[in-house]
């Protein structure tokens, strides 16, 4: 590649997109996707806040601590630990700006949030995903589709009710 | 997988966004979901990059056909032989792609951008080395008729 490449157009991925495709990567993923009625500038900072966001709109769970943050590769690496039904598991976190990424540290369990700016930022699309990324794990899917419409339509309440 | 989205993302941003132009994003995103469900199917690691590259030009013209305004006849566009412009003295060369057929801007990034050679261009593309260069002419007549003074 030369530098005239840098001159020609080149296409855009946001975070939606790019959670489009790995959402169709993987065969066990549940996905919905929807306006949040919240400006993006609110909205975002809200959700990327997990210890305070997730446990409030995710059915599933009670508690999540940050245990470690570092900046890594133009993005926020997040060691946290997540209690769900009484149990904890710790899952690496790739946080960007409208892109969260969260992969428990077993492989067993993947999480992935991303949003854009939607009317001009006065409001957020946003598209949430959970995945058991595990051969023969598509039977799955419908419990999981259940529990991403249900954190879905959470936090749409919070957003609307200005978190 | 994200990681490799990562990777490959600024690469296939040019391939898809010369080719598909306003069709890029979606281009960029069928790209990537082909190539995360197939890349089990990728034996030779190696091979990667130019599997990627034809994923990314199929796409890309798939999209660009889908768009509604046609682009001009390629016919218009042949003219007496021209010498190789300088691309980097251009500076908008957004209009003049979208004169192209998508097919000729697929040729072009190949062959300008990527650097492939006719022969490899023609493979990837399925076509023969002739219809490359005949291409390749145009694209490039398009480009020196636009921006001669």
């Amino acid at each position: 590649m030369s530098d005239v490449g840098r001159q020609w157009p080149a296409a855009a991925f946001g975070p939606i997109g790019r959670a489009r495709a790995l959402a169709a990567s993987i065969p066990s993923a549940a996905w919905t996707e929807g306006i949040l009625d919240a400006p993006y500038a609110t909205a975002w900072p809200w959700i990327a806040d997990l210890a305070v966001s997730v446990p409030r709109f995710d059915t599933q769970v009670r508690k999540l601590r940050v245990l470690s943050r570092r900046a890594e590769d133009g993005a926020e690496r997040l060691r946290v630990a997540a209690t769900t039904f009484g149990v904890t598991f710790p899952f690496d976190v790739r946080l960007e700006d409208g892109f969260c990424l969260m992969q428990a540290r077993a492989r067993l369990y993947l999480v992935l949030m991303a949003a854009e700016p939607h009317d001009g930022g006065e409001r957020t699309r946003f598209m949430h995903l959970e995945a058991v990324p595990l051969p023969g794990t598509r039977l799955v899917r419908a419990h999981l589709q259940r529990v991403v419409d249900a954190d879905f339509r959470n936090l749409a309440r919070l957003a609307a009710h200005g978190f | 997988m994200d990681a490799l989205v990562r990777e490959l993302m600024p690469y296939v941003s040019r391939v898809c966004g010369a080719i598909a132009l306003d069709r890029g994003d979606d281009a960029m995103q069928e790209t990537f979901i082909a190539v995360l469900r197939n890349i089990k199917s990728l034996r030779q690691p190696a091979a990667l990059h130019g599997w990627v590259r034809r994923i990314a030009v199929r796409e890309s013209i798939r999209a660009a056909r889908g768009r509604r305004e046609d682009p001009v006849d390629p016919s218009v566009l042949v003219s007496a032989p021209v010498p190789p412009i300088d691309v980097a003295a251009v500076i908008d060369v957004r209009s003049t792609l979208a004169s192209l057929a998508p097919e000729q801007r697929a040729v072009l990034v190949l062959r300008d951008i990527d650097g492939l050679s006719e022969t490899e261009t023609a493979k990837l593309l399925g076509i023969a080395e002739g219809t490359v260069k005949s291409r390749l002419h145009r694209a490039r007549s398009a480009f020196a008729r636009r921006w001669e003074p």
